[in-house]
């Protein structure tokens, strides 16, 4: 199949909204596919080169993919700029400069138009670029890529290649698609994409084996699987109710959530979005080979970042160790990272994600050797819940878990079997000082709003944060136009306003951060309401939110540079 | 049953290393005559057609055709620990499917590679009609490149039967190098009908840097908007020739 009539369906579905005629649309597309092309083309409409278990990545910056399109396309920044700024969106971008410009192709010896399966091959070659030279190899690839697509391939390869598709054309929509085109019950697509980890590859087993095909498969050691979400809840009692009156209540850390799969000495170990995180973190599979007392197995846990004195670190010097691939033994002894385990999914050839949490909870206690599990309690006893979730507050923790006896584990699923109670920092008023004009559905509204608080000795205003979060549409199309009339310079797509509007202001963290004068930065910043009660000179002050900061370490541990 | 000597180790590294400008993997063909491989880079703008006859190695044995397909960048790092008139034996171990190179010099050293699934692949070559003929010495063409390089990524090469032009054009500068009839670097140059073509220098610099270890004489054939034919003429009973498709500007 050609690569032009999987762009032109993805063109289709970006226009559409209706999700019948969405997922009409591409199940009659998968049904004319051939066998091979079934798994790839699904991956690229959901906006990846490759299946999601898959270990591979592009490795390839988005000056790169810029740099070829300017190269091919003869134009500058200034032009791309004015195309993204009418778009909102880098593909469109980039079918606009396409479309605009001669092109300068590089052909290839045996000239032919791509087809899913060349640009699958292109991209498993680009990513299979590795060592001395590579950068230009990946370069030259890229080139070839582009200088061979139309202009609207052009943009879907764009958007495969930065893994932005918004087509409104999600996973869930695509499990109906591959449900309609197979003939296949959608429950029974949907947990065997849960298993596998890909809907891809559902999408390639239904067409080779049907529904016979799906029943086989099961949990894979080394593929990741989704991993289950919890709900928040206001509190413990909430928490207790919904369970029926007792519940596992645990410690929620504040660290990074890992899935870690087994066999003998073969350790990988995969992030809460499924990314491999093997090579960042050799302490943690160095304990799991030694301790863990099982050959295979899946587990769950959670590690954290200790500070010098062994109290847990804030979150973001973890996200450190994450992203690290070079110098990691340095950064293994700068940042030392616990594990606490708290699930088991698969132990030595059983599938325990239909057991009760009880059970699995048993079942990693046996096998989990000398690596300690996150602190629980069963209990049914408010008051005890209560001081359990002071106790982890005031260890630094993040707040508690609370988890349904009975309840199996969901994968991917955000219900009730789980909920999360945290205290919450209390919310601060701050004033927009600045806005900007978002992407895609946003690009039209100045939608992302720069924060800040008052100084309280010299009455200026300072930034610590920026979001996009908490306004409903017609709150943003408003909030534009009363920016827009208290504007006072207008860089491109970032306007300065008069410091007037006073927001409210929810968040999660104060984190230290280089990007503000002030040294601090709001973690997960959300606009709770619009305060028009409310005057600059009455927003809260950035001594506060100092005060705020340095309170968070009563419990947390510094980072000692 | 495969077992080849060769004295003079740097020939065949050059070889491979020359090959290894296009591709990560290569899949060999070694019959009773000799060794070949032809493939494309993975982008397919470019392909490498390469021969080394038997009579280029000082002992050759291949009792018949077998493919033996290689990591070239792991090999090369082998061939690199040859001394300069150290002998490198190479042989097929059929029990294991591994590479096993030998270099004799003060003492012995054995490395072993693993083989690689080979490529069914058959590449064909390209089927055109060239235009014009330019012969050049490789050291006078690859400070040729280098000249152009400084001011853009692509070179404009140019004959009319006469001389050979290459031009490139940058944002801001420009180069022109004109190569007459009787210069020092062209050999000769003859054309049916003027021909031009523009080729990427990512691909072009780095064949010719990599093969003039190889050769003194390269002889260029192309026609207007077609791929070009680079063949380096090699010291010893073999072929290097490299196939570069052009860049070509569409509305």
């Amino acid at each position: 199949m050609k690569f032009q009539e999987l762009s032109n369906l993805l063109e289709q579905l970006s226009h559409i909204t209706k999700r019948t005629l969405m997922t009409d649309m591409v199940a009659d597309f998968l049904k004319k596919l051939k066998e091979d092309e079934v798994e790839p083309a699904v991956s690229m409409m959901l906006g990846r080169p490759f299946p999601k278990w898959d270990r591979r990545t592009l490795d390839i910056s988005w000056t790169t993919i810029s740099d070829t399109v300017k190269r091919l396309s003869r134009t500058d920044w200034k032009e791309f700029s004015v195309a993204f700024r009418e778009t909102g969106d880098i593909g469109s971008a980039i079918q606009a400069v396409f479309e605009k410009n001669k092109i300068h192709r590089q052909i290839t010896l045996f000239e032919s138009s791509l087809t899913i399966l060349e640009v699958r091959r292109l991209l498993e070659a680009i990513a299979a670029a590795t060592g001395h030279g590579s950068r230009e190899r990946k370069e030259r690839l890229t080139e070839s890529l582009f200088s061979r697509a139309t202009p609207v391939e052009a943009k879907y390869i764009t958007k495969i290649m930065i893994g932005e598709m918004r087509t409104g054309f999600h996973e869930g929509l695509m499990e109906i698609a591959v449900s309609k085109a197979f003939s296949v019950p959608l429950k029974t697509v949907q947990k065997a994409a849960m298993l596998v980890g890909d809907i891809g590859e559902v999408a390639a087993i239904c067409k080779k084996e049907g529904v016979e095909g799906l029943s086989k498969v099961s949990l894979k050691l080394f593929r990741p699987i989704k991993p289950m979400l919890a709900q928040m809840a206001e509190n413990t009692e909430e928490a207790l109710k919904e369970h029926d009156g007792k519940t596992a209540f645990e410690y929620k850390l504040d660290g990074a959530r890992i899935q870690i799969h087994k066999s003998n000495g073969d350790v990988r170990i995969f992030s809460r979005r499924l990314s491999d995180v093997t090579k960042s973190l050799p302490e943690v599979v160095e304990i799991v080979r030694r301790e863990v007392r099982s050959k295979r197995a899946i587990l769950e846990g959670e590690v954290i970042a200790l500070g010098r004195d062994g109290n847990p670190l804030p979150f973001q010097h973890l996200m450190r160790r994450f992203r690290r691939v070079y110098d990691v033994q340095k950064m293994t002894e700068e940042i030392p990272v616990k594990l606490y385990l708290f699930d088991a999914i698969y132990v030595d050839g059983d599938s325990l994600i239909d057991a009760p949490y009880v059970e699995r909870r048993k079942r990693l206690q046996e096998i989990a050797g000398n690596i300690p599990l996150t602190r629980q309690i069963v209990t049914g006893d408010p008051q005890k819940a209560e001081e359990f979730l002071k106790e982890a507050v005031d260890e630094g923790h993040e707040g508690l878990m609370a988890k349904r006896l009975d309840g199996p584990y969901t994968p991917g699923v955000r219900g009730k079997h789980w909920f999360k109670i945290k205290e919450t920092l209390e919310p601060l008023d701050l004033v927009i000082v600045a806005a900007e004009y978002g992407y895609g559905r946003r690009h039209k509204w100045l939608s992302d709003y720069h924060l800040a608080a008052r100084d309280g000795e010299t009455g200026e205003f300072v930034r610590l944060g920026k979001t996009f979060k908490g306004l409903t549409d017609e709150e943003m199309e408003r909030m534009t136009e009363r920016l827009k009339k208290i504007a006072v310079e207008n860089k491109g797509h970032l306007v300065v306003v008069k410091p007037e509007i006073v927001v409210e202001v929810a968040y999660n963290e104060i984190q230290e951060s280089p990007r503000y004068k002030c040294g601090m930065a709001l973690r997960f910043a959300r606009i709770t309401r619009i305060r028009e009660d409310k005057g600059p000179e009455e927003a809260d002050t950035i001594q506060r939110v100092r005060e705020i900061y340095e309170r968070q370490f009563e419990k947390k541990a510094k980072l000692n540079h | 049953m495969f077992r080849v000597k060769i004295s003079n180790a740097k020939l065949l590294r050059d070889a491979i290393t020359a090959i290894s400008t296009l591709i990560d993997e290569g899949t060999f063909t070694v019959s009773p005559e000799g060794i070949k491989l032809r493939a494309m880079d993975p982008s397919r703008v470019a392909m490498v057609d390469f021969t080394m006859q038997k009579t280029a190695f000082d002992e050759y044995v291949a009792d018949e055709e077998t493919k033996i397909c290689l990591n070239l960048s792991e090999l090369l790092k082998l061939l690199k620990r040859a001394g300069r008139d150290e002998a490198v034996e190479i042989q097929l171990d059929e029990n294991t499917g591994q590479f096993v190179i030998t270099m004799r010099g003060k003492y012995v050293r054995t490395f072993r590679m693993p083989t690689l699934e080979a490529s069914e692949d058959e590449v064909p070559t390209p089927k055109i009609t060239f235009n014009a003929k330019v012969t050049l010495t490789t050291d006078g063409f690859r400070q040729s490149l280098e000249d152009v390089a400084l001011v853009s990524d692509h070179v404009r090469m140019e004959t009319d039967g006469e001389k050979m032009t290459m031009t490139a054009r940058g944002d801001i500068m420009g180069a022109n190098i004109e190569l007459l009839k009787g210069s020092d670097a062209l050999l000769s140059v003859e054309a049916k009908e003027p021909s031009k073509s523009t080729f990427p220098l990512s691909y072009l610099s780095e064949i010719v840097k990599a093969a003039s270890a190889t050769s003194d004489i390269v002889t260029l054939e192309f026609s207007t908007d077609m791929p070009i034919r680079l063949d380096f003429k090699q010291t010893y009973d073999g072929t290097l020739v490299y196939y570069l498709a052009p860049r070509i500007e569409v509305e």
